[in-house]
This record gives structure tokens, C-alpha cells and sequence, in this order.
């Protein structure tokens, strides 16, 4: 019941937005702040009482405050019976993001005081959004997931493109349209599970995921199932292919490199609050989708492409802080940073190890707080002055220290300085793509090498920010008039930005405090993955070669 | 891994002593300017408690079983990571130094920084840093060391950037934290080697302690592979290289820190920050960390390691001294000193001298320490003057001073006594610890006789001979002759004054230690001093010890020290009685060495400049050519959807329309036969029936 | 042949007759002289029919049909002039090719 509490609540806040009449709008934003503070509690009662030994990944029995109703129950002929489960249920791989997730809505929530027009309708949507992200990352049920998945969507698409910056609609466009993109195959790739997967109580076809994890559930000869060695698609193995749809259905949304260029624009175009969602949480939909659908379901896939993922993941660090280097514009370049950090949790996902599924899974949450804290940060000149490019800063230590302070922190803590969060969420996914090369021979050493000269590109970049805007004489672009202008941090302000200082801070100082939550389920999802994966992949080598 | 035993008493003052700092940044950083005298008296009185607590760690643990305290920290996968000190020998006695020449700074600092507007920034960060760099040393797992190995870099970048409205310190600091941070990079590298290959990265159980051998002197090269039982069991075997690499990633991690080639460009550079900074960060603490970190992983080193860290040491021994001759800023001539010193020390080690490497060390800091001390004097009461007057001058620049010698006679005597300690000269610390390096080199040469060594031995001796021409140089410079800003400015009355006692008593303390009689009871040889019975080289596999002994004894020192005085007797004449020139200015030679060998420009040249570029590449083809294959996509998307749109309307629906205007014209035909005249239609059906007639009667 | 007079004859009168008659249905402009001419035009056949009919002596389905001609035609005269007399009420004339509209 938590869990359905957890995501509805938003619904039922809704609904109470959108009948009060227009004289009210100064209260929409207090009842925002009010559900995401709600949701922060129960995730923090979700966290009290989260057993962490449970450890199986694919079984039922790995998953706590399971909710499991019949919801759509079809008799379609001969087809037989369409069954879709109201399914929920977290591990722990998904409580983190959970708890990020509502720690990251609430302190967009406080961001959104700067918005001014259309209130109504901006709350509707925020609270729809808020919906689907708790959906996504609490649903078993494949159908309910994609529902989930793709209600994301559209709230975001009408937040950036109605509130968002001078380019809005090309911006809202694109990120749509590239979502959607990956996400139409996925539901191709679904369908085919549910014709290949059949609920092994009841025989009828299911969209259950964790059915989809164990190949005993496989129909014979089906077109996903692992002994039909009949089953090619374009030459490919049915599976294989699969897999790379999903992945890239989810990559999209890491985003990986070359499939990125969404995020730089719908970052810059997108109003601050949403630009702290899209960084903060939806990234980390897509690395969730991987671990849960893509290592879950098909295994071998992650086994057979590892090495590229690897390799992806690598090219995004490089080429993410390359671009974050060239960058003229503050919100752009950490955009790109955010694609270089993203790079760490392919590369520990890639490596197969314990180690580096931590890292990945450590950096997804490190990366939630800081990224969000950073775009605030952003948001907080662009509201003053509505400019951001870096050359038309100097000397901001000068004129806002209290501001700076707090910049000095999330740079220093996204460039893996020891003691916050993204240190040691680097430097996880960095001992798994090293080591994976004695553990499972996946990814060669020099991955691990590169990895790390990404990190070395980080402290570029910022410390060259750094330098360019808050260090030196003071002088804008604006002259007197942002002198006035760019006041230091208000109480608001403050009070949204504290928390995810001492969030970062205290993960990276115990991390403990995070990786005993997931360590048992991520140590079986890799030997799951492992294990199942290299006994499917002969399977299927086997079958074919 | 180690038992975690109950917390024992030194390790406790150990703890303490690493809070205290913490504590003090803490209160500091929040609460400073509303403290009384903006909280300084909490960062000195902190510091010197935390020096106490040391102090009687020192008395506990040296030459006494070492001691060990562990917390788990973090689990996963195979690694189990654990947070804890060690306090053994080396720990213990860089605690002691570190927290005695912070006291020492901090007191000082507290009339050098009189005044500045960020004031309790100063001390908290210089808190922030005492913190890092005791963590550093007592640390006991490698992971832990790297991460108050970056602390320690960070708190350097926020003191060099101090004054961060000035341009060039903001450059410097951002400088300083890049160069150092590659050499992180390396460091981690050669962490993930160690943690893949041996599973831990506890000291004590990866290097051994005492005659206890670790898991890395247990790992064996065997054919192609270094293979190793490790801390799980289980046997691990990598390439062979690894084991060179490995050595080799940590080793370019010290070499940042302490600035060697080719990553020493960042220290001349950091001399933007306040003096004190530097006297303390700069010269004789932060930068020694990496020599600390080298003698740490010192089993690691394998011969080749070993080679290329002693040509390393050697090499930038060399080239710091040559360029420390030339330059006109008081306190780059004491970095690039510093440099050829920590060259030293890295040499020492690469020659598996460890002891001879450590006691430089300690020996190094103290009157390093000093030099910069008595430099920021100089430069404190120049800038007095700057502004009393409201002069514009370098009021670092060794060509305006002079004469000094009588107005600050306490600068002055303190300012010799270090430089004699810097030269070699008998009877102080560095003929102890300087000598003990050179004549490794030397005894080396004459064992191995290879060439290498011999260059070795003979850059050293270059350097040992430059190091009292430059040292004396700035002393005959600053403190000899006529004041030479007087001359540039007759017309002002400039009376410089010695600094009062903040500054005066923490320079005497230091020059005390200046002395060899607080290391060894023998002016010449340092070998029974205590300070070596302490310092035994952990065990390795690779390393050949070094027995000094007949000729090289005492022909190394002698005829060092005979060169030195030489020495030190051509830069006066040069100097202060100017009755001897060199080189011009405009020689190549002059400029090669003042230039600093034109390192940063050739940085700037084929690192800087292309990684600007490329970045600019990548932001232009990510524009152009990822996302404008996305827009090419998008439009071509547009334009067929336009084409498509086009064929529907002019093709499909044209069809329906056709049909529609045809049937329309068709209608509007026969409808003008529609007149309703009675007449008309009857006519016309009459017509019809004939024209039936007609075709009947024609088809048949 | 009857009575000596051949079929021919018979169906050339008629046929002159029909044509008098489609010649006044077409150019007359009063509607009475086109009932005449429709009028005309029936006789023509009836004439026919019984011209033709003189070769079926049995069932005389000639002379039948042409008595129900005659009846026809005098109903249809009837039906017609009150029609005309109608429409002169309505349209103030009787010329056909001025009533070109069927709306009342």
C-alpha cells in the first residue's frame, strides 16, 4: 500500500490543484513542496524498514512492499488470456533512486518559485511527472512500467516547451522526439516477451518482469526463447537484438554518446526546476532500466556487448568533458558533464563486477544530488541577470560569496574530490573496469585508464570555470546594473541547496550508509548476470555458430 | 588486514592531534569573523595542542613496535575497505614535524597576514590543510592516503589562489591543482593495480612491516608474469609489466606533489600565495608528501622502477638548480631550490639510499622552511614600505634589495644559518643529510660503474655545487652591498625595519634546527644519529643495499664541501663585491636558465594549446556533425514528410478532386439541358428516339 | 389489304398526322393548341391500331386497344385543361416555354 501511496499521492494533490479556483495560485506551490516533502518521508520510512539481506534480483523473493493485484484480465480467443498485473514492488536498486527521486522533486520543488506564468498548469504537470518517476522505478510489470515510462514524457515535453527558454519548442521537440524514439521499439520488444512469456501459475501470457528473468518461463520455440536456436532477426539472434534495442531505448535517456545531443539543449532550454528533474532523476531512469531490464531480462546481451559498452562508456567520459571544456555557456557545460559522469555508470555496468556495478549505481545517486545542485546553482544567476555565459562573469566571488561557497562545493565534489560523493562513485566504477579484466575478462585495462583521465578533464573544466567567473577582479558584462542585480542567496535558496551539500558530503564520507541498501541485490544481479548470461550466450552460440 | 585492537594511548593522541586541525577549520570557517581577533588564536592554539599530542605520540612509538587502528568502512564485491593510522617510525616523525613548523607558520602568519580581509579564511584553510597532510601521514590503506593526498591538494590550491582577485594566482592555483591532479590520476592508477593484483590496500599487509614481509615482497616475477598469493587466497598472476607500472603510476603521483620532471612546472608558479604558504605548503611539508609516499611503496619498486626514479630525481635536481642561479624573484629562487632538493631526496630513494632520503627530509623542511620564512620577512617590510610610501615596485625582486644586513640583522642571521644548511656546510644539517645522498651516488658509480650511475652521481654533484652559488647569491643580494631601491627612489626616506616577534621567534626556533647536533652527535657522519637508527628501510626484492664505505666516505663530502665554499666565495665576489660576471643577460645560456629551461612554454605548446583545440574540435563536431546529424535527420524527416505532404495533396487528393470537378463539370453540362421548357424536352426526346431509330437501323 | 386500300396508306396518313401533331406540340406558345397537337398525335396511333388490327379478326385486340385509346386521351384532354386552366391562374399564361419552373 506504501508504494501505491507513494506514487499517487501526487495524483490526489492534482486534482486538488486543479479545482481550486485561479485566486488561490499562491498556495500551488506550498501544496507542491508539501507532497514532495510527504514523499521524502515515506521514502524515509521505505528506507527504515528495508531489509538488506534480501539479495535475489529476479525472484520475487528479492523484493519488498510488493504489491500485486490483477488489473487488465482479457479473454482474447484464440490468442489466449491477456493478463497485465498492477505489480509493484523495490529492491535495492531501486530504493536508491527512489529516495533520490524524492529528494531531487523536492528540491525542485523549491526551485520552482521562479515560476511566474501559467501556475496552474505548471503544478498539474510537475505533479503528474512526479507520478511517473515514482511509477517507473517501483513497477514490475513491463506494461505498467512503459506506462509509467512513457507518462514521463509528456508532462516534460509541455514543461520545457511552454516554460521553458528562448528555444523552448526546438528543445522540447527534440528531447520528445529522441525519447520516443528508443521507447517505440522497446514496446516491440515487449510485445515479443509477452508472447514468449507465460505466467507459470496461471499459463496465461504475462508482462511480468521477473517471469521475463527466468527462462524457464519461456514458451517453446517462442521467438525470445533461449533454446529455439530458429530465432533470427535480420541475421542477428532475436534476443541479442533485443537487448540492443532496449539498451538503446535506455541509453538514450543516460544519455550515451552519440545519442546525447538532446541533453545539452533541453538542459539550456529547460526552465531550472526541470532542468534539476531532468539531470537529477530521468537520467537515471535510463541506468535504471539497464540494470533491471536489460542485465535482468536478457543477460547475455550484457555478457555479448560488454566490451562495447564499455567502450561507450568510456567515449562519453572523454568526449562528454571535451565538450564541457569547449563550452561557452554555464548551464551547457555541465550539461556535457553531465554526460561525461554518466559515462562512469556505463563503464561500471560494462565491467560486470560488484565493484563497478556499485560505482554505477553509487554514481547514479551522487550524480542525482550534485547535478541537481549544480543546475540550481546555474538557475540562481539566470534568474538574476538571465545570462549565463561564462564570459560575461568575473570576479563573482567578489560580489555573491555566499553563492560561491556553494559553487566551490558542487564543483569540487563533481570533479571527485575525496570526501564527497562522485569520489568515491568514480572511483567504484573505475576498480570494476580494472579489475574486470583478472574477474571476468571483459573489459580490457586500458578502459579503466582512460575512465580515470576523465576525471583529470573534470577538474579542467571547472577549475577553468572557476577561474573564469568567480576568481579575478569583478567585472560583468552588465556592468552596474548586475552589480545590483546579482544579490547573494536568499533564505529559499539556501535552504534548498544546504541539504544537497551535506547529502553529498555525507555519502561520500559514508558511503556505507548507501552500498549496504544495494550490495546484496547488485551482488546478485551480477552473478545473475554472469552466471545466466555466459550459460545463455553458449546456449545460443550453440545453437547458431 | 590487522586486528582493530583496542585504542591504544598514543593512538588516541594520534586522533586527536588529527581532529584538533579539522575542529579548527570547522569553527574557524563558520563562526571566524565573529570570533575574537577573527578566530586566529583557534587554528594556533589547536595546532599546538595537536603538536603536544604528537609530541608524546613520538615519545610512545618511535623505535617501538607500531601500532594500528582500524574501523570497516565500506564492503563490497571482494574489496572490504577499512579506515584506520598507523603510527610507526616514519608516521610518528612526520607528525612531529608537521604539526612543530605549522605551530611555527601559524605564529608567524599571524603578523604577516595582519590585516588581510579574508584573514580567517587564511587560518581555516591552513587548518583544512594540517588536517589533510596529518591524515596523509598517518593513514594506513593506500585508498586513504589518496584521499588526503587530494585534500592536501586541494587546500594548497585554495591557499595559492588566496588572493584570488589577482589574475596570475588564480591562474597558478588552477595550475597547481591541474599538474597535480595528473599525477593523482597516475597514483589511482597504480592503486586499481595493486587492489586488482593483491586485493588490499592496507599498508602493513600489502608492504609488511619491519621484518615482516608484506604480500608485494611475497610476489614473485616468474617468466612473463608477477604472480602473487593475495589477500584472499587466491593465487593472481598480471603481466609482468604491471609490476613496473604500477611503481612507475605511483611514483608519477610523488613526482606531482613534489614536483620532479616533468610535472614540476605547477611549484615555482604556486608562489603566488602568501609566503608563509609557501614556507609552509611549498617547501617544507605538502611537497615532501610524495618523497613520504615513495618511501611508503618503497617494496614496490622494482629495479627499473627504481632506475627511472633516480634519473628523474637526478635530472630535476640538475635543471632546478641550474635555473634557481638566474632568477631575479626571491621566492622562486627558493621553489626551484626546493625542486633540486626534493630531486634529491627522490634520487635517494631511487638509489635505495630510503634513510639518507627521509632524513633530507626532515632535514630540508626545517631550513627550508626557514629560508622562505626569512624571505617573507624581507618581502613583508618591503611591502611595508610600498605602501607607506606608495611606490610601485616588485618588492620580490632580488634587484631592488641590498644592504639589508644591518637593518634586519635577525632576518639576516637566520637567513645564513639556513643557507649554510641548504650549502652542505659542515657542522650543519644538510652536510649530514646531503652528503649521506651523494655519497650513495657516488658509491653506486663505483659499484655498479655503469654509466647511468655515473651521470647520476655527477648531476647530483652539479646541483650540490650550484645549490650554495644560488643560495648565496640571494644572501649577497638582499643582505650585502647598497640598498638599491634607495637609489631608484632618492627622493623617499626608505627606513626598513626588523619584523617583531611573531616573525622573529618561530625563524630563531627554526634556525636552531639548523644545527647538526639535533640529529646526530657527529658533525660529519649522521649514520648513528638517531634519527637514521630509526629510519630502516623497508624490506624489498629489488633493492641492493648500499654499504658506504672506504674512499667514497670521505672523499664525497670533502671535496663537496671544498666546492662549496668555493662556491659560496664566487657568488660573493660576483654579488656583493660585483667584481665577477658570468654570463650576460642576453646569453642563450643566461636565458635558458632564466626562462626555466622553457618548460612552460613547451607545455603550453603541445598540451595546453591542443587540448584547447581539441576541445573546440569536439564542440564543433558535436554541434556540427552529431547533433547536425540529428537536425540532417530531422530535416530530411521534414522534407520527405513535405514530399509526401505534396504527392497527398497534389496526387491522391487530386484524384478525389478530379473525380469531384469532373462530375461537377459533367453536371453543369447536362444541366444546361435542365431548362424545364416543355417544349425543349420533347424536342430532344424526340431526337433521342430518332437517333435510336437511327443507330438501330445502322447496326442492323 | 383492306377493302382494297393498302396497309401503306393507312400508316402514311397516320404517320402525317403524328407529324402535324409532334409539329404542333413543338412550336405552338399556346398550351392549348399543344394539347391539340398531343391529341393529334394519339389519334395518329389509334389510327394504327386499328389499321393493324383489321388483320386480327379473332380477338379484335386492335380495336380494343384503340377504344381504350380514345378513352385515354379523353381523360388525358380532360386532366390536361385543368392543369392549363391552373396554371393560368398561377402564371397569368399558358405559353409552355414561359413556365419553366415546377416551385407553386
Amino acid at each position: 500500500m506504501i508504494l501505491t501511496v507513494l506514487i499517487f499521492l501526487p495524483i490526489f494533490f492534482l486534482m486538488v490543484i486543479a479545482v481550486l479556483p485561479k485566486s488561490q495560485t499562491s498556495w500551488f506551490k506550498y501544496i507542491n513542496l508539501f507532497v514532495s516533502a510527504m514523499q521524502l518521508g515515506i521514502s524515509f520510512i521505505l528506507y527504515q524498514n528495508f531489509d538488506r539481506s534480501l539479495s535475489a534480483s529476479t525472484k520475487e523473493a528479492g523484493f519488498q512492499f510488493i504489491e500485486k493485484h490483477s488489473w487488465i484480465g482479457l479473454q482474447l480467443g484464440s490468442l489466449g488470456k491477456l493478463q497485465i498485473d498492477y505489480f509493484l514492488g523495490i529492491d535495492g536498486i531501486s530504493i536508491g533512486l527512489l529516495m533520490l527521486s524524492a529528494f531531487v522533486m523536492l528540491i525542485a520543488s523549491l526551485a520552482s518559485w521562479e515560476i511566474k506564468t501559467n501556475e496552474k498548469g505548471y503544478y498539474v504537470l510537475f505533479l503528474l511527472l512526479n507520478t511517473a518517476i515514482m511509477g517507473v522505478f517501483c513497477a514490475l510489470d513491463f506494461f505498467l512500467f512503459y506506462i509509467f515510462y512513457e507518462l514521463m514524457l509528456l508532462p516534460l515535453y509541455f514543461l520545457i516547451g511552454i516554460w521553458g527558454g528562448a528555444r523552448r519548442e526546438y528543445a522540447a521537440i527534440k528531447f520528445f522526439l529522441y525519447t520516443l524514439f528508443g521507447s517505440v521499439f522497446m514496446l516491440l520488444v515487449i510485445i515479443g516477451l509477452y508472447f514468449s512469456v507465460k505466467d507459470p501459475l496461471t499459463g496465461a501470457h504475462s508482462f511480468n518482469m521477473l517471469y521475463m528473468m527466468d527462462t524457464a518461463n519461456y514458451v517453446k520455440g517462442s521467438i525470445f526463447d533461449i533454446s529455439s536456436g530458429t530465432a533470427l532477426l535480420f541475421g542477428i539472434p532475436a534476443r541479442l537484438l533485443a537487448f540492443g534495442v532496449l539498451f538503446i531505448a535506455f541509453a538514450i535517456k543516460v544519455p550515451i554518446v552519440p545519442l546525447h545531443t538532446w541533453l545539452p539543449d533541453a538542459h539550456v532550454e529547460a526552465p531550472t526546476p526541470i532542468s534539476i528533474i531532468l539531470a537529477g532523476v530521468l537520467l537515471k531512469v535510463g541506468g535504471y532500466g539497464i540494470f533491471r531490464v536489460c542485465l535482468g531480462i536478457f543477460p547475455e546481451g550484457a555478457i555479448y556487448f560488454s566490451w562495447w559498452l564499455g567502450l561507450i562508456g568510456v567515449v562519453s567520459i572523454i568526449y562528454g568533458a571535451m565538450n564541457a571544456l569547449a563550452a561557452s555557456d554555464l548551464k551547457r557545460l555541465i550539461a556535457y558533464s553531465s554526460v561525461s559522469h554518466m559515462g562512469f555508470v556505463l563503464l561500471g555496468i560494462a565491467s560486470t563486477t560488484v565493484e563497478g556495478a556499485s560505482g554505477a549505481m553509487f554514481q547514479m545517486i551522487s550524480h542525482g544530488v550534485l547535478s541537481s545542485m549544480l543546475f540550481f546553482l546555474v538557475g540562481v544567476i539566470y534568474i538574476r541577470v538571465h545570462d549565463r555565459e561564462i564570459a560575461n562573469f568575473r570576479g563573482l566571488l567578489l560580489q555573491m560569496p555566499v553563492f560561491s561557497v556553494f559553487v566551490f562545493i558542487a564543483f569540487f565534489a563533481s570533479l571527485g574530490l575525496p570526501g564527497f560523493s562522485a569520489f568515491i562513485a568514480e572511483a567504484f566504477s573505475l576498480i570494476g573496469a580494472f579489475s574486470s579484466a583478472s574477474s571476468n575478462q571483459l573489459l580490457p585495462h586500458w578502459m579503466a585508464v582512460v575512465g580515470a583521465v576523465g576525471v583529470l578533464l573534470g577538474a579542467c573544466y571547472f577549475l577553468w570555470t572557476l577561474q573564469r567567473m568567480f576568481f579575478g577582479a569583478k567585472h560583468f558584462r552588465g556592468g552596474a546594473d548586475w552589480v545590483k542585480q546579482l544579490t547573494d542567496l536568499n533564505a529559499r535558496e539556501i535552504l534548498a541547496l544546504v541539504p544537497m551539500a551535506a547529502f553529498a558530503l555525507l555519502l561520500g564520507i559514508l558511503p556505507s550508509l548507501f552500498f549496504n541498501l544495494s550490495n546484496a541485490t547488485l551482488t546478485d544481479v551480477v552473478s545473475h548476470t554472469l552466471k545466466t548470461g555466459s550459460s545463455q550466450l553458449q546456449t545460443l552460440t550453440n545453437l547458431l555458430f | 588486514m590487522i586486528e582493530t585492537q583496542h585504542i591504544s594511548t598514543p593512538l588516541l593522541a594520534a586522533i586527536i592531534a588529527l581532529l584538533l586541525p579539522l575542529l579548527a577549520f570547522l569553527i574557524i570557517g563558520l563562526f571566524g569573523r565573529r570570533l575574537k581577533r577573527q578566530g586566529d588564536w583557534v587554528a594556533v592554539s589547536f595546532t599546538f595542542i595537536a603538536f603536544l599530542f604528537s609530541a608524546f605520540c613520538f615519545s610512545q612509538i618511535w623505535q617501538q613496535a607500531p601500532q594500528y587502528f582500524q574501523l570497516p568502512w565500506l564492503n563490497t564485491g571482494i574489496i572490504k575497505l577499512a579506515i584506520g593510522l598507523r603510527l610507526d617510525n616514519l608516521s610518528a616523525l612526520m607528525i612531529i614535524l608537521v604539526t612543530f613548523i605549522t605551530s611555527l607558520v601559524m605564529v608567524y602568519s599571524m603578523e604577516y597576514m595582519k590585516g588581510e580581509t579574508n584573514y580567517p579564511r587564511y587560518f581555516a584553510h591552513l587548518s583544512l590543510f594540517l588536517f589533510s597532510m596529518l591524515g596523509l601521514v598517518l593513514a594506513d590503506s593506500l585508498l586513504l592516503i589518496y584521499i588526503f593526498w587530494e585534500l592536501v591538494g586541494f587546500s594548497s590550491y585554495l591557499l595559492i589562489g588566496f588572493w584570488y582577485n589577482r589574475d596570475s594566482a588564480a591562474r597558478a592555483s588552477k595550475k597547481a591543482f591541474i599538474v597535480n591532479r595528473i599525477g593523482d590520476i597516475a597514483f589511482f592508477i597504480g592503486i586499481l593495480i595493486l587492489l586488482t593484483q593483491f586485493g588490499t590496500l592496507d599498508l602493513t599487509t600489502l608492504f609488511g612491516s619491519g621484518n615482516i614481509q608484506g604480500l608485494v615482497q611475497q610476489s614473485k616475477v616468474l617468466g612473463d608474469h608477477w604472480m602473487v598469493i593475495n589477500s584472499a587466497g587466491s593465487i593472481h598472476a598480471l603481466n609482468k609489466t604491471y609490476l613496473t607500472i604500477a611503481g612507475l603510476c605511483i611514483f608519477a603521483g610523488a613526482a606531482a606533489k613534489s614536483a620532479q620532471f616533468p610535472l614540476h612546472t605547477w611549484l615555482p608558479d604556486a608562489m603566488e600565495g602568501p609566503t608563509s604558504v609557501s614556507s609552509l605548503i611549498h617547501a617544507a611539508t605538502m611537497v615532501a608528501a610524495g618523497v613520504y609516499l615513495v618511501a611508503r611503496v618503497f617494496p614496490l619498486f622494482d629495479s627499473e622502477a627504481l632506475s627511472i626514479i633516480s634519473v628523474v630525481g637526478a635530472f630535476t635536481a640538475f635543471m632546478a638548480a641550474s635555473i634557481a642561479i638566474t632568477q631575479n624573484d626571491i621566492k622562486r629562487v627558493l621553489a626551484y631550490s626546493t625542486i633540486s632538493q626534493l630531486g634529491f631526496m627522490i634520487t635517494a630513494i631511487g638509489l635505495g639510499a630510503w634513510s639518507a632520503a627521509l632524513f633530507h627530509l626532515v632535514t630540508h623542511a626545517f631550513f627550508k622552511c626557514l629560508l622562505f620564512l626569512g624571505a617573507g620577512s624581507v618581502i613583508h617590510q618591503l611591502h611595508h614600505l610600498k605602501h607607506e610610501h606608495h611606490l610601485d615596485f616588485d618588492h620580490q625582486d632580488l634587484r631592488i634589495m641590498g644592504g639589508l644586513r644591518k637593518k634586519m640583522p635577525v632576518t639576516y642571521i637566520v637567513l645564513l644559518l639556513a643557507a649554510c644548511a641548504l650549502s652542505g656546510i659542515v657542522f650543519f644539517s644538510g652536510f649530514l643529510s646531503k652528503d649521506m645522498i651523494l655519497m650513495s651516488a657516488w658509491m653506486r658509480t663505483q659499484t655498479e660503474g655503469s654509466g647511468v650511475t655515473f651521470l647520476i652521481a655527477l648531476a647530483l654533484s652539479l646541483a650540490a655545487v650550484f645549490t650554495p652559488f644560488y643560495i648565496f647569491r640571494l644572501i649577497f643580494k638582499v643582505f650585502w652591498g647598497d640598498f638599491r631601491l634607495q637609489k631608484i627612489h632618492p627622493a623617499h626616506n626608505l627606513i626598513v625595519h626588523e619584523s617583531n616577534n611573531f616573525m622573529k621567534v618561530p625563524m630563531m626556533l627554526l634556525a636552531a634546527f639548523t644545527i647538526f647536533i639535533f640529529y646526530s652527535f657527529n658533525p660529519i657522519h649522521a649514520a648513528h644519529g638517531w634519527i637514521l637508527e630509526g629510519l630502516q628501510a623497508p624490506l624489498s626484492n629489488f633493492n641492493k643495499e648500499t654499504v658506504i664505505s672506504g674512499f667514497v666516505e670521505s672523499a664525497v663530502p670533502a671535496i663537496t664541501l671544498l666546492l662549496s665554499i668555493a662556491a659560496i666565495f664566487s657568488a660573493k665576489k660576483a654579488y656583493a663585491d660585483q667584481k665577477l660576471r658570468f654570463l650576460s643577460e642576453d646569453n642563450l645560456l643566461f636565458q635558458f636558465s632564466q626562462r626555466a629551461w622553457y618548460f612552460d612554454a613547451i607545455y603550453d605548446r603541445i598540451i595546453v594549446e591542443p587540448t584547447v583545440l581539441l576541445s573546440k574540435l569536439t564542440g564543433w563536431f558535436d554541434k556540427r556533425i552529431v547533433d547536425g546529424f540529428v537536425n540532417l535527420w530531422g530535416n530530411l524527416t521534414i522534407s520527405f514528410a513535405a514530399f509526401v505532404a505534396w504527392i497527398d495533396k497534389r496526387i491522391v487528393d487530386g484524384f478525389v478532386n478530379f473525380t469531384g470537378s469532373f462530375s461537377t463539370w459533367l453536371g453543369s453540362l447536362f444541366r444546361r439541358t435542365q431548362t424545364g421548357r416543355l417544349q425543349q424536352y420533347m424536342a430532344l426526346g424526340v431526337l433521342g428516339l430518332i437517333l435510336i431509330f437511327v443507330l438501330t437501323y445502322i447496326l442492323h | 389489304m383492306l377493302n382494297g386500300i393498302p396497309l401503306e396508306h393507312f400508316l402514311y396518313i397516320s404517320t402525317a398526322l403524328f407529324c402535324c401533331g409532334l409539329f404542333a406540340v413543338l412550336t405552338r406558345r399556346n398550351a392549348v393548341m399543344v394539347l391539340i397537337g398531343i391529341e393529334l398525335m394519339i389519334n395518329a396511333a389509334i389510327l394504327n391500331f386499328v389499321s393493324f388490327g383489321a388483320f386480327d379478326k379473332i380477338k379484335n385486340g386492335g380495336q380494343m386497344f384503340a377504344i381504350f385509346g380514345i378513352v385515354l386521351a379523353a381523360a388525358g384532354v380532360a386532366v390536361a385543361l385543368a392543369i392549363i386552366l391552373n396554371v393560368y391562374k398561377h402564371f397569368k399564361t399558358i405559353d409552355p416555354s414561359a413556365i419553366d419552373e415546377m416551385k407553386g
